[in-house]
């Protein structure tokens, strides 16, 4: 009998919110370990980093990394695991795109640790230590990862073969995936095309979204708070920021279906290279200040500030899930 | 005979949500003389949330743990 391949997960800067989704597959996980041997996964299973660096190259057949590289841990791992793996896959919005601790991109690493360890009113820190990768204590050297000043992709550090999107992946995607690896292993049936992306659609959620569409004509954003959308309209003709037009389809347009906007956690649809581009330039097309006729630019300019500043917080509204993987990658001034 | 370990790395701690790491320290006869708890991880929630707008922050947050 040969031995079965070798599957790994990994989570670098991430939530464990991947690996749930994974075992939210329910039975079909005993299907996963029939075909796999399941040997990695810091969440789920004991194996130590030890016993990965003694494998031989290419020993693991997948490893699904989940999680952004914020740390020189993370980055250890993404090379560690890619020399190990034969196929790398950026299993969900963090290792593909940088996804919510990506927002960190917008601030850096001197706040992020003065917020953390010196201004933070629940933590008693007299003498002012903030984490550095090596600190003397009285029995040897404690060694912690380096905290790097921005948060970077998978794709940004490592050669990845597969992306898998969404914070976290639809279980249904993700068998989705499992079955049409389980049909290679078995018929020998040539691999996607590197770089694929797998588990998500080709088009964007407002595809999959069953509510009424007409007109896009936005006079004003409103903000969810502020009333209860109708269940039955497009929620951008209603005024709300729904990223569903520049996010990927494959979810089934979960939160438009329990009547709260899309906040773009599968990525930019098919062929779009950055999400937040998309969306502005969506936006752009169906914003309307009325008749323009006679109107100086100025008086334009003016209305259409109007508009747009109905939506106070444009970096985390429309790169919410990408921003070190948009082409701006982070805050640029 | 062989000498005695004076150090025990358990790296990572698994099964849990996050990321940690414990150093055990022995003395010359074999017992604990002190261990370290370490947390090698941040991502920075307490700092990259502000700016953002209060209705995004049980999107963002949630994401603190998903386990």
């Amino acid at each position: 009998m040969t031995a079965k391949p070798k599957l790994s997960m990994y989570w670098a800067a991430s939530c464990g919110g991947c690996e749930i989704a994974l075992v939210n597959i329910n039975e079909k996980i005993l299907d996963v370990d029939a075909a796999f041997d399941f040997m990695f996964c810091p969440c789920l299973l004991d194996t130590k980093y030890k016993d990965i660096e003694a494998l031989p190259d290419g020993d693991i057949l997948i490893t699904l990394f989940n999680g952004a590289i914020r740390t020189s841990e993370n980055e250890h791992m993404a090379r560690l695991l890619r020399k190990k793996s034969k196929l790398l896959i950026a299993f969900g919005s963090c290792a593909a795109e940088g996804c919510i601790p990506g927002l960190a991109n917008l601030t850096n690493k001197r706040d992020i640790l003065k917020t953390c360890y010196l201004d933070n009113p629940s933590i008693d820190n007299p003498s002012g230590e903030t984490p550095k990768p090596e600190t003397e204590m009285p029995e040897g050297k404690l060694c912690i990862p380096e905290f790097y000043g921005s948060v970077k992709t998978l794709a940004q550090t490592v050669d990845v073969d597969y992306f898998i999107p969404g914070c976290p992946p639809e279980p249904h995607q993700i068998w989705a995936v499992v079955e049409t690896v389980l049909n290679i292993l078995q018929t020998g049936a040539p691999l996607p095309p590197k770089g694929a992306v797998l588990g998500g659609g080709k088009s964007s959620v407002c595809e999959e979204c069953e509510r009424k569409k007409e007109d896009k004509k936005i006079t004003g954003f409103r903000r969810t708070y502020e009333f209860v959308p109708d269940r039955e309209q497009c929620l951008l003709e209603q005024g709300v920021v729904c990223m569903g037009i520049a996010t990927r389809d494959g979810c089934g347009a979960l939160c438009p279906k329990v009547n709260m906007p899309c906040t773009g956690c599968y990525g930019p649809p098919e062929g779009v290279l950055d999400q937040g581009a998309k969306m502005v330039a969506a936006l752009g097309s169906i914003i309307d200040i009325g008749d323009l006729k006679g109107m100086k630019e100025d008086a334009i300019d003016k209305k259409i500030d109007e508009v747009i500043s109905t939506i106070p917080d444009w970096a985390g509204t429309f790169y919410k899930y990408s921003l070190p993987g948009s082409i701006m990658k982070g805050r640029v001034a | 005979m062989t000498a005695q370990p004076t150090r025990i790395t358990i790296d990572p701690i698994t099964r849990l949500e996050g990321h940690g790491k414990i150093e055990i320290f022995l003395n010359e006869e074999g017992d604990v003389a002190n261990t370290y708890f370490q947390v090698p991880e941040l991502r920075g929630f307490e700092q990259f949330c502000v700016g953002r707008q209060a209705e995004d922050l049980p999107v963002i947050m949630n994401r603190i743990c998903g386990v």
